[in-house]
């Protein structure tokens, strides 16, 4: 078990080509962190940077106390399951969960009783003898991890570890190495690109994008409080709705926004020094936009344009005349009366607006 | 309409089949012809079609029938020393194999996985070597060969011994100077350069993360992964070094060291050669061992990949 401590991690392929632009980041002893990014944003870098497999062109990484920027991989004391599982072919699972411990010249009963440890946690004791090209990609994922766990390592490293499987799939493993977790008490480090996974699993969510730690926090935080527009299209599906606006009133708790056809809206934000004139945008999750009466005072006229059924909610895609984007209400599931080219009234509810500056950075919300 | 679909599938399948056997018997007729030859009591009938591909054997009247007779095939051991030919041929053959494959393997791994300066350039010149015709080199490796001969003398002479046996290890005459030239082959390299990029970087890092060393990387990841390059490799080398003729003809001047190709061609062909029943058997004899080398090897083949990533 170990902390990890990333101070200003650096990482160069080329010359001119900067894929990880400077890092900090501490991750306390027994954490579950998720980096999550979209594909190509350089988490698998960062991950194989912390696993010794890739040079640091900058900075400090520590494990535990320890400065490994040129420690060898095998040094670490990490363990890493891969996405592509990367399973020894010629070795049966025995011997593939196995070869850490032979390498590093554990007694042959300990290697057997921490396999078969391992085996009985994954529940796979009976796949024990089978060599990989038998086995299902479920089943692989989990010889993946037990190869992980029977290293006993300070730090697991799972790079996008359930991206292989099928949904429902991965819905199962997701639950288990939440449990493992939980029974292993073992700094887990989780790369994914599906925020989902981030947000269920992790104690604390990195959004991560070209090469630039966008927000750490807590999987709600982040949820309620993005700090920047990036983050905030990112978490959440469906992705939030966002409008651009012109800050049209700046009063002490609250924001006034106006969209295009004079469509007024506020927004509970603290406006800081933000100014009458300003272009910023709006932003609101599909759950918090509400259908309301016409008596409604402020109630925006919108056009049903799409509806989509889940069973447990429908989706409407709304339109209001003279606005560009698409809208999406997240509604209950008893609405099934909706259809399309109905008229209806919507409202933003003030306490759910969020507001973002030119640049994309957050106003600080009010509550 | 379902009888024409039959139909029309046993038509393919059966001019796949014809085909596929044509092709066979296109391949395989100098060897069978060889071996109906060695079989038979003489040659009078194996210069006529179809009797010369199946053995006949006289009846002491004029008259040949259909038969098979291995009496040639003990003459071969009588007339030439065919154990002493075979068992310099086996040595050769398994040094070059196992040479071959250990060089090639350790000069590939570095090439296709380790980054360091000059790599490609050192490729390059690799495989450069491939544009030289064999013939080429000839006169160089006689002059090494015999060089080093000299200096195994000097050598042994210098620590205080007139025996000058130990130029047999590495002068004419000796297996290490029959097959030294050929280890290092560039086609060996390249064949198993590819084969080590084929596999999964993944692999590879997932073994270091293991703590496996370079070394314990490539003995028990890369090599057991590649088998079948290996054993293609290696059944390339073994026919190979076991037809070998110009290069063993030079260096092996005396009889007792002289592998197949070499022995069966001085004795048995020539003017004053015995009978070419004879040499037909000799060179079915000679072919035997690489089909049978061949068979074992053949289940090697099968991917050795299979199950390691998605
Ligand atoms: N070995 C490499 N050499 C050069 N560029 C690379 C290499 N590996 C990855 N990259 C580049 O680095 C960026 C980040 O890649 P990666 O870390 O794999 O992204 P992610 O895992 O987030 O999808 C990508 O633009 C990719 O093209
Ligand atoms: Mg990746």
């Amino acid at each position: 078990m170990a902390s990890i401590t990333l101070k200003n991690i650096k990482k160069n392929y080329t010359k001119d080509v900067c894929v990880i632009k400077g890092v900090d980041l501490e991750i306390k002893d027994g954490e579950f962190v998720v980096f999550v990014g979209p594909s190509g944003c350089g988490k698998s870098t960062l991950m194989r940077m912390i696993a010794g497999l890739e040079d640091i062109t900058a900075g400090e990484l520590y494990i535990g106390d320890t400065l490994s920027n040129d420690l060898h991989a095998s040094k670490r004391g990490i363990a890493m399951v891969f996405q592509s599982y990367a399973l020894y072919p010629h070795m049966s699972v025995y011997d593939n969960m196995a070869f850490a411990l032979k390498l590093a010249g554990t007694p042959k009963p300990e290697i057997d009783q921490r396999v078969k440890k391992a085996a009985d946690i994954l529940q796979m004791s009976h796949l024990l003898e089978r060599k990989p090209k038998a086995l299902s990609g479920g089943q692989r994922q989990r010889v993946a991890i037990g190869r992980a766990i029977v290293r006993n390592p300070k730090v697991f490293l799972l790079d996008e570890p359930l991206s292989n499987l099928d949904a429902s799939l991965r819905l199962n493993m997701r639950v288990e190495l939440s449990k493992l977790h939980q029974e292993l008490k073992t700094t887990m480090l989780y790369v994914t690109h599906d925020q989902v996974e981030a947000m269920t699993l992790a104690d604390r969510i990195v959004v991560f994008n070209a090469g630039i730690i966008q927000q750490v926090g807590s999987p709600l935080e982040m949820y309620e409080n993005p700090s920047n527009l990036f983050v905030a299209s990112f978490l959440g599906s469906p992705k939030m709705n966002l409008f651009e606006a012109q800050l049209v009133g700046v009063e002490q708790n609250a924001a006034v926004v106006r969209l295009p056809k004079g469509i007024t809206a506020r927004a509970a934000v603290n406006p800081g020094s933000a100014k009458v004139g300003d272009k910023v945008t709006l932003g609101i999750r599909p759950e918090h936009i509400q259908l309301v009466d016409e008596s409604v005072a402020g109630a925006i006229p919108a056009k049903v344009d799409l509806v989509e059924h889940l069973g447990d909610t429908v989706l409407a895609y709304v339109e209001i005349p003279g606005v560009n984007e698409i809208i999406c209400m997240k509604l209950p599931a008893n609405m099934t009366g909706l259809k399309f080219g109905d008229t209806v009234r919507i409202v933003f509810p003030e306490q759910h607006s969020m507001l973002f500056d030119a640049e994309g950075l957050a106003f600080k919300r009010h509550r | 309409m379902f009888k024409s679909k039959t139909l029309t599938r046993a038509l393919v399948m059966g001019s796949q089949y014809a085909s596929l056997i044509l092709f066979a018997l296109f391949t395989t007729f100098p060897l069978l012809w060889a071996l109906s030859f060695g079989l038979s009591t003489d040659g009078s009938t194996a210069y006529f079609f179809p009797q010369g591909f199946i053995p006949h054997i006289a009846d002491g009247e004029g008259n040949y029938n259909i038969g098979a007779t291995f009496s040639w095939f003990e003459r071969v051991f009588v007339e030439i020393p065919f154990s002493t030919y075979f068992k310099n041929s086996m040595i050769m053959s398994t040094a070059s194999v196992l040479g071959t494959v250990l060089i090639s393997v350790l000069a590939a791994y570095p090439l296709s996985r380790m980054r360091f300066f000059g790599r490609n350039f050192i490729f390059i010149a690799i495989i450069a070597t491939m544009m030289l015709p064999s013939e080429a080199s000839l006169v160089p490796n006689y002059i090494t060969v015999t060089t080093l001969g000299r200096w195994a003398n000097s050598l042994q002479a210098m620590l205080g011994s007139d025996a000058e046996t130990w130029r047999r290890f590495v002068g004419i005459n000796s297996y290490f100077a029959a097959i030294a030239p050929s280890l290092a082959g560039a086609f060996g390299i390249f064949l198993m350069k590819q084969a080590f990029e084929a596999v999964p970087q993944d692999l590879i890092d997932a073994a270091r993360v293991d703590g496996a060393t370079e070394m314990q990387i490539l003995w028990r990841i890369m090599l057991p992964v590649t088998t079948p390059s290996i054993a293609a490799l290696s059944i390339f080398t073994l026919v190979n070094a076991w037809n070998d003729f110009l290069w063993p003809s030079i260096i092996m001047r005396s009889k007792e060291m002289q592998p197949l190709a070499v022995g069966v061609f001085n004795d048995l062909t020539g003017p004053l050669s015995g009978s070419q029943n004879t040499l037909m058997a000799a060179i079915v004899l000679t072919v035997i061992p690489v089909l049978i080398f061949f068979s074992f090897t053949q289940r090697y083949f099968i991917s050795g990949m299979d199950g390691a990533v998605k």
